[in-house]
């Protein structure tokens, strides 16, 4: 029992210890306010101009291996740049899915960082028609930085023409698998969809499945329903599909729907993956469960991480019957908001950060994949990165990722109706007709 | 305050009606200023908001009057869905994690050795932060290898097992098995707290007059409860229209639209669809059909 | 349910105590085993975290999530503590609740007080308009929260987040504390006022102290909702060095993989304090007061 007596000494002393506590919390946000507020309002007035103390805010979505990392890179543009102090705000997170949102809210708000991390297409777009990231030509000329890059992550960063970002990442998808599994099973690499079909049928026999996947954002379950547009519609038509140009209501997209269906009906897929996470769904995967994963350059990386023997590994890209063979694969870029304080500052990062010298100084994982021309992994560390590379470099043509085609709304849509079709609640043709319903809703609205 | 405390006993008759004139106000004001500046200028901004059409990005803002409105009601399948969703999960959360709640609450209100630690056990789920929650859950939901199929096969039930998040119609019973785990813990500690305030005098004078335990809990305890009650039972339904953090984690509002709720299709259109006006509007709704269910069940509650 | 009789027995006759007390000793077993069997239900996600957190990161994913861990490593602690600035984010968070949380419980409490126990033209209207801001989700107010932090000149600061935080805790507080000063008789404060005594002094030397339990419940509610709070967090700040542990613990998840082992350690890390808190707040979450209060 106590008294109250001591309940009012435990109040004193909370209250006591909140204002000791406003005290030090007072004093560290004051302490900081000078090194970031002033110069910045400096930097406004005279950028970049050497001397003056600038903050850089630099918005990503690195995680914190990564950050470790990149530690090198921002201590020695720092060394070279005394006057620029970059802070780097990093919202990662599983599929990045926050990411967006804090920077649209950064945004919407007035107080924008100098520079930030984007992916291309309709991800992109809203950023570009809101008139919130500045056009950079003026930048390409100043820094030379055409020709830098490989030519068609440029083409696809572009929009009307124009270039509002610079080139980060080149990556691409494909399917990998388990080398050392598959030489003991005599399994090989399919060349047309047939054979990729009766892998897959006798990988079923042996027990396993066929290809894992985790639908739980709809992106990593549409890579694969991407694949059949690909091999259903053919280069051409798939384009025009995501550009809304052609009906979704025709019968190559029922067709690919069909394929989706018969995958999972015959036991090919993971079951029950609506809903599990991308990240999870490597758990079958690795162990030898299932024979594939679309995923991309990454993954070197990720079977890293995981402490899995890259050599037992290798992938393909999934037959499309079609010439030239294209593949999934999506640019990321960096942007300048147009509402930055340190544009001209935030222009020398990235001239610093995308440069082939930089770059190959520093062989970090996050330059393994880079958009630069010139720079290539260590063969030795990153064997699958630079088979990759090469792949990357010289592909004829690639196709997005709907994702970054289709505006996030619309997107979802499409995940709808993917799902419903896995879960059977729909027909292919009843899916074809549903998304070319919502195009047409969505482009009505427009 | 100086007014109150040099009130001297000689004038206290005279003093005290202006006492009670002011004095609630002297002790309103911090948190009024705090409120209105920080929660209701924010508010009544998204207010204006819901009524515009604007992507929250540009500067292109055009006022629409109430079609925002007017298709969350009329036009929106999903949003009419997700209300639904509402619906079931609040007359889930009244019925089972409040019971669940009382009922550890009048258990561990007893000297049971180990009590400590069994309260602690059961608000433990609030401790963990959202990432592990919706990791470890997806884990034991887990089609392959989860912790639910494993136990249901052991048992013999194994024609149960399925994979809870994925099939359509027991993803959002699975997510709500998930808010039950996290949510009895709540509606416990402040039933804990209420017990607390009842005089143990109370109880002795019943059992000498004959009362037994049923007797008591229902003529002494439920009694003593009852402002416990509003607080649990009239936030149980405000938080269920909220809902949005573990269906945002664990499902992602997925399969296809089926666990949508009002707050995450709020949150897609506000922060992933550029349709801050029709976001706001949402939350609108949710806020206008909480305060219509809440407010007049704590006025009639809080008379005495 | 049995009733709650914390009380010795008094029973009036011999036989009928021992058979009152067998009958007892019979309920508390069932009580016991049923209490017991919930509880390792509800402890099995803690079990999968202490596992998750001492193996590695192949072990895991080669052998599943509910494999026993082949080998126990330590390290990934090390590397929770060490990599990505966790400690800072820890040190924030601490500050925040130490400094957050009494202050909003007192406000809050202030505001409970004449609502509860006073009788004032606009009492009722005042609390309906305290609940309005229960029923709002907080996603709509973000935005202009963070204009204001702007204006303010402490946006992406740990300050930014106090007044938010204070003000989303205060309607639930308030509509605590309310209930719960309702409950303590009406006499007990007139007694006080015949005696002389203020409406402050009544606030703090009858009222708060018979809260007690009520007040630590408050205090370990808030305390977990401001350690776990993510969302106001990640869009009001914004560099590494202010961020809080919740918003930390998502860089171990990249954009495409997740170090499992490395979040659960993280994530063991960073509920030890409010276990600690839980465990020494609990003493002040006991015993009737109000009782002792009346036989005065």
């Amino acid at each position: 029992m106590f008294d109250r007596k001591n309940v009012m000494k435990l109040l004193a002393l909370a209250v006591l210890v909140s204002l000791l506590a406003s005290a030090c919390v007072a004093t560290p946000p004051q302490s900081a306010a000078p090194s970031s507020e002033q110069p910045s309002a400096g930097a406004a007035a005279q950028p970049a101009a050497g001397g003056e103390q600038i903050t850089l805010r630099w918005a990503n979505i690195i995680d914190a291996t990564g950050q470790e990392q990149w530690q090198a890179v921002v201590d020695a543009f720092q060394a070279k740049h005394p006057n620029i102090r970059v802070v780097s705000e990093s919202t990662a997170g599983s599929g990045a899915a926050v990411y967006p949102d804090v920077l649209k809210t950064s945004m919407a708000s007035g107080s924008p960082p100098d520079l930030f991390f984007m992916w291309g297409g309709s991800i992109a777009q809203p950023f570009i028609d809101a008139g919130q990231v500045m056009e950079l030509g003026p930048y390409y000329a100043q820094y030379g930085w055409d020709g830098k890059f490989a030519p068609w992550v440029v083409e696809r960063i572009k929009s009307d023409g124009k270039l509002y970002g610079v080139p980060y990442h080149a990556l691409g998808m494909g399917f990998w698998y388990n080398k050392t599994l598959w030489d003991e099973k005599g399994w090989t690499v399919p060349t047309t969809f047939a054979e990729q079909e009766e892998l897959c049928a006798k990988m079923k026999e042996a027990g396993m499945y066929c290809v894992s996947m985790g639908g739980k954002f709809g992106w990593h379950t549409m890579r694969v329903l991407d694949y059949f547009l690909e091999h259903h519609c053919g280069p051409e038509v798939h384009d025009q599909l995501n550009r809304l140009e052609v009906s979704w209501d025709q019968q190559c997209v029922i067709d690919s729907y069909a394929s989706f269906q018969k995958w999972v009906d015959n036991g090919w897929v993971v079951p029950d993956f609506l809903t599990i996470s991308p990240d999870d769904s490597r758990f079958p995967f690795f162990a030898g469960e299932a024979g594939l994963v679309l995923e991309g350059v990454w993954y070197e990386g990720v079977l890293k991480n995981n402490e899995q023997n890259v050599a037992d590994y290798d992938f393909y890209l999934p037959p499309t019957d079609h010439e030239p063979l294209r593949f999934s694969a999506f640019p990321e870029q960096w942007m300048i908001p147009s509402g930055a304080a340190n544009p001209d500052a935030a222009a020398l990062f990235i001239d610093f950060i995308t440069s082939p010298e930089v770059q190959k100084q520093f062989p970090i994982n996050d330059f393994a994949n880079s958009a630069t021309i010139g720079v290539n992994p260590d063969c030795n560390e990153w064997p699958l990165s630079c088979k990759w590379r090469e792949i990357i470099l010289t592909a004829e043509d690639t196709y997005p990722p709907t994702d970054q085609a289709f505006v996030k709304e619309l997107m979802d849509g499409f995940f709808e109706v993917q799902d419903a079709i896995v879960a059977k609640r729909l027909t292919p043709e009843e899916g074809a007709r549903l998304m070319q319903q919502r195009a047409e809703e969505w482009l009505a609205r427009q | 305050m100086s007014t109150i405390t040099k009130t001297s006993p000689n004038h206290r008759a005279t003093h005290r009606r202006r006492r009670l004139h002011l004095t609630p106000y002297l002790f309103l004001a911090p948190a009024l200023i705090w409120y209105l500046v920080f929660l209701v200028y924010p508010m009544y901004q998204s207010l204006t908001i819901s009524f515009m059409s604007w992507d929250g990005l540009s500067a292109n803002i055009r006022f629409i009057g109430l079609d925002n409105y007017r298709r969350i009601f009329f036009e929106d399948d999903t949003a009419r869905l997700a209300l639904w969703n509402n619906i079931l999960w609040t007359l889930g959360t009244l019925l089972i994690p409040t019971t669940i709640g009382l009922m550890l609450a009048v258990a561990l209100d007893r000297k049971l050795r180990g009590r400590t630690a069994l309260r602690a056990i059961f608000y433990g789920p609030a401790v963990l932060p959202l990432v592990a929650v919706g990791m470890i859950w997806a884990w034991m939901y887990n089609p392959q290898f989860g912790f639910i199929n494993y136990v249901l096969k052991a048992i013999g039930l194994g024609f149960l097992a399925r994979g809870w998040l994925s099939v359509y119609e027991t993803a959002l019973p699975a997510t709500f098995l998930t808010a039950v785990w996290g949510g009895v813990g709540f509606p416990m500690v402040l039933y804990l707290a209420a017990l607390q305030a009842i005089p143990q005098e109370q109880y002795e004078a019943a059992k000498m007059d004959g009362a037994n335990g049923r007797q008591l809990f229902w003529k002494i305890t439920m009694p003593w409860l009852r402002e416990a009650n509003v607080i649990v039972f009239s936030l149980a339904v405000i938080n269920s229209f909220k809902t949005f953090d573990l269906i945002y984690t664990m499902t992602y509002g997925g399969p296809g639209r089926a666990t949508q709720v009002l707050g995450t299709w709020m949150y897609f259109h506000a922060f992933q669809y550029y349709n801050a006006g029709y976001g706001a509007a949402i939350a609108w709704v949710i806020a206008i059909i909480t305060l219509v269910m809440a407010i007049p069940y704590i006025q009639r509650m809080s008379r005495d | 349910m049995t009733a709650t009789t914390n009380s010795g027995a008094n029973a009036k006759s011999l036989h009928r105590s021992a058979s009152m007390k067998a009958e007892q000793r019979f309920t508390d077993t069932v009580l016991y085993i049923v209490l017991i069997a919930m509880a390792i239900v509800w402890l099995v996600p803690f079990i999968i975290i202490v596992l998750t957190s001492v193996r590695s990161m192949g072990d895991l994913i080669s052998n599943g999530v509910f494999a026993w861990p082949k080998e126990i490593v330590l390290s990934n602690f090390d590397r929770a503590w060490n990599i990505g600035n966790f400690s800072t984010y820890f040190r924030n968070s601490l500050i925040l609740i130490v400094f957050k949380v009494p202050l909003g419980i007192v406000i809050a409490s202030l505001a409970a007080f004449p609502l509860a126990k006073m009788q004032f033209r606009f009492s009722n209207i005042i609390f309906v308009f305290f609940l309005i801001g229960l029923a709002i989700p907080i996603h709509v107010t973000l935005t202009p929260l963070l204009v204001m932090m702007k204006q303010l000149g402490i946006q992406g600061t740990l300050a930014a987040l106090i007044p938010p935080y204070v003000v989303f805790g205060l309607p639930f507080q308030i509509f605590v504390m309310r209930g719960f000063f309702r409950t303590v008789p009406s006499e007990l404060l007139e007694a006080a006022r015949i005696d002389g005594a203020t409406e402050w002094g009544n606030f703090w030397r009858i009222l708060m102290p018979l809260s007690a339990p009520a007040l630590a419940t408050l205090f370990i509610i808030d305390a977990l909702a401001t350690w776990n709070e993510l969302l106001i967090a990640l869009v009001l700040i914004s560099s590494n060095d202010s961020r809080t542990v919740p918003v930390g613990l998502l860089q171990f998840q990249g954009q495409f993989s997740s170090q499992y082992t490395q979040l659960m350690a993280g994530v063991l890390i960073s509920i030890t304090p409010i276990i600690l808190l839980y465990i020494f707040l609990q003493r002040y979450m006991v015993a009737g007061l109000t009782a002792g209060a009346l036989k005065e």
